[in-house]
């Protein structure tokens, strides 16, 4: 496995977030083969595989919700440690799960502060479980959120996430990963559960990150909404690189039998 | 057109229980109804009906306000601490042995001589590491609570038994005695009433006028202000007919600041905050890094803590400890009930312990009220029975986005 992704186009910008040689074992089963990858900032990456070709598991691996067997992380250019959610936190990635994790009793605002609240200052004699919970600067920080994204379907971030729609919930749970100071925000399928609308709707907040100099890392299946967000595209299967593609220089074609076939070159069975 | 009206109707009713204050309305309605019926619909029958010579509103008298409330306060104290772990989409079945205990360990200690004030922090102490402990097995060894407290139950219920052999002891410590004698006088009640009235106007303007600087969508004037005047109308209406019979009890005082504390934790501070995060969806819970497991315990450790106090109350109040009196009788189902009818939901993440107390106000409504019009006891669960449904009912249909059955 090389260190340069051959196919990726003249113009690729230096990478934010990278991985070299990424291996993980469980088991038996071998789920990562030396994989490489990449995102810079400003710039949104497909990351697309058929079922089992290790993209969940790679997405893990760079949230630090699995600890890779072998293999370097570079972020800007330097090695970092990532061993650890927290790690993965502290250096400004954030990941969006499928499941989005928001707490459907808890409005907007207490959703995006959740684990961080801010607390009113003077009531240190108190342990900081117990101090008083500051609910408008709360609320204050959720409104900068949500505008930044241009969410404008919400209509306030005092309504309960319980009676909000899915995309609604899906920009939500994107706010969340970018209020904390994030630089790569990695998305599972955030258009997977939603209507023709609501995809949209999310379109355009992924477009919002990249315009906010966010590296974007995005897992889909859908090809038309690959094709209409991202600037270049991972392809993995079985556990490797097959390649990374500039989406413009591309079709869906090309990106299926990828995902499907591997590059086939060597046959000379370019199907 | 009708099944399209009704459920207008019901999304209406669901939207107003989503405000700040519309999860108070179920609870106060059914508490309106049953003080309506005993209090002034059954006397104007047996006016009707010749069987009573002038209308006699027996219920709604001050006398049996005033013990209604003092018969309500053990439900209340252990319905609040059971709330805290419904919460968290746990149960509680040990709370009213844990109670029992504690109550009895209590008469033990004042008996041999300890003083009253040192063998309530003992007491109290024993009640908190006595649900640390179950909040331990469940969250630690990962046990369900249910079955958890079940052996709770049991067990507590055993030890009550050893540390009282005959099933019965008098409690004569003046302290102890004293949390339920005592009365704040006329005047001082009076003015407690409007000072908490004048806080909760305060901090009330004051949001709001914060609200406008921060340039936050405000709440409406109206809702604002007939806020604070339902509350105040009901503080001093509770604090005037108290005064009317005797005077404001220190028990009510104590049972009110403790839920106000408590109330606070859970809707003002990070840790209360955690507390719905983990019912509403524990996953989330613990990948914004909250420690889940050591919040369980706590949780349970509240309980506990409320236990004991509802323990020293009872004791307080009663004058005796028996074993009828807290773990064998119907005290821990009434305490449950109360919660789930104020309307704190029993998969997590939604309730008051304010409705709480409400909710045992209902319970002690019914007993009261049935009690006065001569219903046998069967009758009365079978009432308590159906007001329960009742309660879940309304629940279930006026929850946003239900049909799942939770």
């Amino acid at each position: 496995m090389t260190f340069e992704n051959t196919m990726v186009g003249q113009a690729a910008p230096p990478a934010h977030l990278a991985v070299r040689g990424i291996q993980k074992r469980f088991g038996g089963v071998h789920a990562l083969r030396g994989v490489d990858f990449e995102v810079a900032r400003g710039e949104v990456m497909a990351l697309v595989g058929d079922n089992g070709a290790g993209k969940s598991t790679l997405m893990k691996v760079l949230a630090g919700a699995h600890l890779a067997d072998d293999g370097e992380f570079l972020l800007d250019g330097k090695p970092v440690e990532m061993s650890t959610p927290n790690d993965a936190t502290e250096l400004g990635i954030q990941i969006v799960y499928q499941d989005l994790a928001l707490c459907e009793n808890l409005d907007v605002s207490a959703n995006l502060s959740l684990g961080a609240e801010p607390v009113k200052p003077g009531w240190s004699f108190l342990p900081h479980l117990l101090r008083p919970l500051d609910d408008l600067e709360m609320e204050v920080k959720a409104k900068k959120a949500i505008d930044k994204l241009e969410v404008r379907t919400l209509q306030s971030v005092r309504a309960k996430v319980g009676g909000l729609s899915g995309g609604q919930r899906q920009a939500i749970a994107i706010a969340r990963a970018v209020g904390t100071e994030s630089s790569v925000v990695m998305l599972d399928e955030p258009t997977a559960a939603l209507g023709v609308a609501q995809t949209r709707q999310v379109l355009e907040v992924v477009k919002r990150l990249r315009e906010t100099n966010h590296a974007v890392v995005y897992i889909s299946h859908n090809m038309r909404d690959i094709f209409e967000v991202s600037d270049r595209i991972t392809v993995l299967r079985h556990g490797s690189n097959v390649a990374t593609y500039t989406t413009s220089d591309t079709n869906p074609d090309e990106i299926v039998v990828a995902m499907t076939r591997g590059l086939d070159t060597e046959n000379g069975n370019a199907a | 057109m009708q099944p399209e009206a009704k459920m207008t109707f019901l999304d209406r009713f669901s939207a107003m229980r989503e405000t700040q204050f519309g999860a108070f309305v179920p609870v106060l309605l059914a508490l309106a109804a049953i003080w309506g019926y005993f209090g002034l619909v059954l006397p104007l029958i047996d006016l009707m009906s010749g069987e009573a010579d002038s209308f006699r509103a027996i219920f709604l008298s001050p006398r049996n306000i005033y013990n209604l409330f003092m018969q309500s306060a053990v439900i209340a104290t252990l319905a609040v601490g059971i709330t805290i772990v419904l919460l968290l989409g746990d149960i509680d079945l040990s709370a009213a042995a844990t109670a029992g205990v504690c109550a009895a360990l209590l008469g033990v200690l004042v008996l041999s001589g300890v003083p009253g004030w040192l063998a309530c922090i003992i007491v109290i102490f024993v009640g908190i590491v006595m649900g640390a402990a179950q909040g331990l097995l469940i969250a630690y060894v990962g046990i369900p609570s249910f079955v958890v407290t079940l052996a709770g139950l049991l067990g507590y219920q055993g030890l009550m038994q050893k540390i009282l052999p005959t099933g019965n002891l008098n409690v004569g410590d003046p302290f102890v005695r004293g949390i339920a004698r005592v009365l704040i006088p006329d005047l001082w009640g009076i003015v407690l009433g409007l000072a908490v009235v004048g806080m909760f106007a305060y901090a009330n303007l004051r949001k709001q006028s914060r609200r406008k600087t921060l340039g936050l969508e405000q709440d409406s004037p109206l809702a604002l202000w007939s806020q604070v005047i339902a509350f105040a109308a009901i503080v001093v209406a509770v604090v005037f007919t108290l005064n009317a019979y005797r005077s404001l009890p220190l028990l009510l005082v104590l049972l009110v600041a403790i839920t106000a504390l408590l109330g606070w934790i859970t809707t003002s501070t990070p840790y209360g905050r955690s507390l719905f995060a983990v019912g509403g969806n524990p996953e989330s819970a613990r990948r914004v890094g909250m420690k889940v497991k050591r919040l369980r315990v706590s949780a349970f450790a509240i309980v506990g803590f409320m236990a004991a106090i509802g323990g020293i109350f009872g004791a307080s109040r009663y004058g005796s400890v028996s074993y009828t009196a807290f773990a064998g009788g119907s005290l821990l189902l009434e305490a449950i009930g109360a919660a789930v009818i104020g309307g704190t939901s029993l998969f997590g993440g939604r309730g008051s312990v304010w409705n709480a107390i409400l909710g045992a106000l209902v319970i002690g409504s019914l007993g009261n009220g049935l009690d006065l019009t001569g219903a046998s006891a069967a009758d009365k669960l079978m009432v308590s029975g159906a007001i329960l449904l009742l309660a879940v009912a309304i629940d279930a249909l006026s929850r946003p986005g239900n049909g799942s059955g939770r």
